[in-house]
């Protein structure tokens, strides 16, 4: 049993805030830690794309069941590289004054703007310099791209591959 | 081919070009892969597309690897100069690349030699310690250029599978004609 008052006040407080709890707000929260949507399963089967392009194939001379294998994985394929444009065109932008900030100085315009303790002041700058030191191990917008682009390589293989298999085992 | 383009065109999403790159070019690579066929199918031209779509982020990428080295190397300049570090140490970043490619002004190439003599460093020099500095992400480039690579090879197999495929109905096609006409032949013989 926790008997620390902090713990039980955390304890009580969790209750009162468990999450949302609207259908709305439930499915916005779900998206919270969406990075690029690859590894959700959809319905490609059901769109307009889909059933199009399987028609095509079957008037080209596929089967039915190779056609249907081949428009999947070509959508699949062009989902993957729409992720991957996203990846790069819209990488995490860098933060210019966090990464500027003069931190030599910040102890004393802290101390200045609180009237806090030294040890207060101390501390915020420390967390500042611990933001400003993750923002610039990232680095340039160059960089950022490049190590979004790179999460996505093998979901680029897996797509790729299959795409391949099936069109040549056909 | 036009037909075949556009069936496949409307079907399929289109990869998407970065606002500072033409449409035009992008076509007119697309025409070029396309001319190599005699009459592309469909599935051909799709995956012709996306070849194409290869090829133009390996140009990124390889543009790219350039771009992190210069940053990198702009990064040591910065430091040596003991100006306070900017995000993309752009004024050196511009510098340097003006000095790299020759087109520096007078004020720009002498500012830039001066901070290498600071330094205590030539050109060559600073382009190593710049590739060490960015080696992590000069990789994570060429890891994407080699899948870009790798994807390219698949399509081509892809392409040669379907295109074999083509041939070998149309010579199947052929060879049924020429034995039926046999057969019609060796009717009209009978008695």
């Amino acid at each position: 049993m926790p008997s620390h008052p902090k713990t039980l006040t955390n304890r009580r407080n969790a209750q009162r805030s468990t999450g949302p709890t609207s259908t709305e707000g439930k499915l916005a929260s779900s998206q919270n830690s969406r990075k690029h949507g690859l590894n959700i399963e959809i319905d490609l089967e059901s769109s307009c794309a889909y059933v199009s392009l399987k028609s095509l194939l079957i008037k080209e001379g596929y089967s039915s069941f190779v056609a249907a294998d081949i428009a999947a994985c070509l959508l699949n394929y062009r989902r993957v590289m729409d992720a991957y444009y996203e990846a790069y065109f819209r990488s995490i932008p860098v933060n210019e004054s966090i990464w500027n900030m003069d931190l030599e100085g910040l102890p004393l315009v802290l101390g200045e703007i609180s009237k806090g303790t030294a040890a207060d002041s101390s501390s915020i700058a420390r967390l500042f310099g611990r933001l400003q030191r993750n923002e610039r191990r990232q680095g340039g917008p160059v960089s950022r791209r490049t190590l979004s682009c790179h999460k996505l390589i093998r979901y680029q293989r897996h797509a790729i591959s299959r795409l391949s298999k099936v069109i040549r085992f056909a | 081919m036009k037909d075949s383009v556009k069936s496949i065109a409307t079907l399929l999403p289109s990869p998407r070009l970065l606002p500072n790159e033409s449409e035009a070019d992008f076509q007119s690579s697309l025409q070029g892969l396309l001319s190599e066929f005699e009459t592309p199918s469909p599935l051909n031209v799709a995956l012709v597309i996306q070849l194409n779509e290869c090829l133009w982020w390996i140009k990124r990428h390889t543009v790219d690897k350039e771009l992190l080295l210069h940053d990198s190397m702009a990064g040591i300049l910065t430091r040596s100069a003991e100006f306070p570090q900017s995000y993309d140490n752009r004024r050196v970043s511009m510098a340097l690349e003006g000095f790299l490619s020759g087109n520096a002004g007078e004020e720009d190439e002498q500012w830039i030699e001066e901070l290498l003599k600071r330094a205590e460093l030539t050109v060559s020099d600073l382009r190593a310690r710049g590739f060490k500095g960015a080696y992590k992400h000069i990789k994570m480039a060429d890891d994407l250029i080699h899948r870009q690579y790798q994807t390219m090879r698949h399509l081509q197999k892809s392409i040669d599978s379907v295109d074999f495929k083509s041939r070998l109905i149309k010579r199947m096609d052929l060879e049924l004609a020429v034995l039926e006409n046999n057969a019609l032949a060796i009717d009209a013989k009978s008695p």
